[in-house]
């Protein structure tokens, strides 16, 4: 019984995580009606085949879990996986910048959201270089822009940068 | 055969067209690019890239994407040479010797022998190509739905259970690619599956999203939260690129041997290119006249893997393009790429687009002459490209990726769901579960499940079609034993442990 150590509680959690997306797809594909025409194959059999499986894999996982761990599994220790420890910084930074580009996108428009998106990134990856990161990613963001919307027609919003931009894009 | 002879002389006419030499240009470019840089495959790329697909015309396309796929794998040796970490797990062989020779100051020679070997295991599996893809075309056409079915199901197991550590982890991605593939609308009844009434899931989980997110944003995070604050050395390109006398001896029975290996170890659902690389590497080890230089930086152990990987990768396309079953995760996403102009890559393709089919065969033959131009001569600038600082590199993947996913349909949901895709990602590379078994699931599950239905409503609904027509049930059995011989001698060898102990 491996539950004792934080590996093996993870573990758990996600065997249990598995068997609970397999009870609530089945629960869901059990209320999809029948309507099978005359092969008797209606749109609900293959939910139920493919949730029943994620249920039988969730007892399977559960099943290694309480048999001494999951087998073939990664090594816990980030020293013999040959990384360092789990750093919560860059995996903060880089986690905001995706959610800074989500809520500025559609305001600041493609090209500022590129620009703090790869700010952040660099800066979760280590980078002390915050302007000239900022710069490269204005540069980027603005050849990507430029490329897409003139070359390719893909429509990306201009946002603040409109006046600059032109009519180009959204 | 003299049918096949024109047919590829008529590709040659396709493939020669300025436009589509320039874009089998870019993606080769592209390709050798993404394969020096750690922590961007082909499988991503070619994800990031199919919202072009609405934009470009299918042969062009096609063979940019194709060009993606294989120029990668001569990219990922500069890498693995030069910096020792592999790009992919297909490298790790190359990594033994080619990162030793580097360290002796024999980078040149090792880089050359990779990208020559490359060139002759690329261009001998394209006429292998050539010549077995009308075979299979010729076999497939008497197939029905029950065997592709079958087919499909063999390739489900092979992919998620047989291949990478864990069985059950495997295939745990592969049902959760499986449901993803339900989401949306049944094309068959119109029945809306899964999708609680979101709008956005109504026309299914996009492959793009699912793709990207896990191979990109996952990747990102992971490697930021856990190898960002690691010193990495790049190896100096150390020595001419002229191997000796010696070097070409040892090099090219290599070559031949590895893509006598790695050729058919592509053409069935194997899953890419990592055995073969391996099988080559022991053999090159046991035939050797100097073994003792093996884990030193022995040339043979760098032109056998090198050669290997590039005949599989050229092989997964056999069954790709005559039987439209992918077998790794970047062979799906060119599937996704074919359906998203409506076509359908199978036997029937052949027939019905035959200059596109052979106009992507022959884009291969030159495509491998550019590769070695590329990477033989122009290698300096490739060595500049690997000195990129991660966090530089990093940014840009993402603000790619997330373009790519964002382009879909100009919308921010779309970025969300990439985010918790990415986050899957994370923790599917930090708890050891495979990628592409959910994406091969993703985009194989719906057709397997049409294939069902149809056999079923060919049958009037009686199952056992499957285990009558021979084909199918040989394939059923093929699976069956894959899961089960395994499984049954561990759990033998678990009790004779417990017993003995």
């Amino acid at each position: 019984m491996l539950t004792a150590t934080r590996g093996g509680r993870v573990e758990l959690i996600i065997s249990l995580g598995v068997l609970a997306l397999g009870i609530a797809a089945s629960v869901l594909a059990f209320r999809l009606p029948e309507a099978g025409g005359y092969a008797r194959i209606g749109p609900n059999f293959t939910p139920k085949v493919v949730s029943g499986g994620l249920v039988l894999l969730g007892v399977w996982l559960l099943a290694e879990v309480f048999t001494g761990g999951w087998r073939e599994r990664v090594p816990d220790d980030a020293v013999e996986r040959g990384e360092h420890d789990f750093h919560l910084g860059a995996f903060a930074w880089v986690s905001g910048g995706l959610l800074a580009q989500m809520a500025l996108i559609h305001s600041a428009g493609f090209v500022l959201a590129a620009m703090v998106l790869y700010g952040c990134v660099a800066r979760g990856f280590g980078s002390a270089r915050l302007a000239r990161d900022l710069g490269i990613g204005l540069l980027l963001g603005l050849a990507v822009f430029l490329f897409f919307v003139k070359f390719l027609n893909v429509n990306l919003p201009a946002g603040w940068l409109k006046p600059i931009l032109g009519t180009a894009g959204l | 055969m003299s049918e096949t002879l024109s047919a590829l002389l008529a590709g040659f006419g396709v493939a020669l067209a300025p436009i589509n030499l320039l874009w089998g240009f870019v993606g080769v470019t592209l390709g050798t690019a993404i394969g020096v840089l750690p922590g961007v495959g082909p499988a991503l790329t070619v994800a990031m890239l199919l919202p072009l697909t609405t934009k470009i015309e299918p042969t062009g396309a096609l063979i940019m994407f194709a060009g993606i796929y294989y120029g990668a794998m001569y990219g990922g040796s500069t890498t693995t040479i030069l910096l020792n970490t592999p790009g992919e797990s297909a490298s790790i062989a190359t990594a033994l010797e080619g990162n030793r020779m580097a360290k002796c100051g024999r980078a040149g020679p090792a880089l050359a022998t990779a990208a020559i070997g490359s060139f002759v295991a690329g261009t001998i599996a394209t006429v292998l190509l050539t010549l077995l893809a009308p075979i299979v075309v010729e076999f497939a056409l008497k197939f029905g739905p029950t065997e592709y079915f079958a087919l499909m199901v063999f390739a489900f197991v092979t992919v998620a259970a047989v291949l990478g550590a864990s069985m059950v982890r495997g295939l745990t991605m592969l049902f959760l690619g499986l449901l993803f593939g339900l989401v949306g609308i049944d094309d068959q009844t119109g029945q809306m599956r899964f999708a609680f009434g979101v709008p956005e899931l109504m026309d299914g989980v996009d492959v793009v999203v699912l793709a990207v997110g896990l191979f990109a944003v996952g990747e990102a995070l992971y490697v930021a939260a856990y190898q960002s604050r690691q010193r990495e050395e790049v190896e100096k390109m150390s020595g001419s690129l002229m191997m000796s006398r010696e070097d070409w001896r040892r090099s090219w029975p290599a070559w031949l041997r590895a893509t006598a290996i790695g050729f058919p170890f592509g053409t069935i659902p194997a899953g890419g290119a990592e055995i073969p690389t391996f099988l080559s590497y022991a053999l090159e080890k046991k035939l050797s006249r100097k073994p003792e230089e093996f884990g030193h930086g022995a040339i043979e152990g760098v032109a056998g893997p090198e050669a290997a990987n590039n005949a599989s990768s050229t092989g997964v396309l056999v069954p790709l393009l005559t039987l439209g079953i992918p077998t790794s995760a970047t062979a799906a996403i060119l599937l996704a790429a074919f359906q998203n102009y409506g076509l359908q890559p199978g036997p029937l393709l052949f027939q019905t687009q035959t200059t596109l089919v052979w106009g992507l065969i022959a884009s291969m033959y030159i495509g491998n002459i550019l590769l070695l131009i590329l990477n033989l001569p122009l290698i300096g600038l490739w060595v500049k490209v690997l000195k990129i600082p991660r966090p530089l590199l990093y940014g840009g993947i993402l603000v790619f990726a997330t373009l790519g996913a964002y382009s879909l349909h100009q919308s921010a949901v779309d970025l969300v769901t990439l985010y918790v895709f990415g986050l899957l990602g994370f923790m599917m590379r930090r708890w050891g579960f495979p990628v592409a078994p959910a994406v091969i699931g993703l985009i194989l599950g719906p057709l397997a499940e049409s294939q069902f239905r149809k056999a079923l409503a060919i049958s009037q609904g009686d199952p056992s079609v499957f285990l009558t027509h021979p084909i199918s049930a040989t394939l059923l059995a093929l699976t069956a034993a894959l899961v089960l011989v395994p499984w049954i001698y561990r759990v033998a060898r678990e009790r004779r442990a417990r017993s003995a102990a």
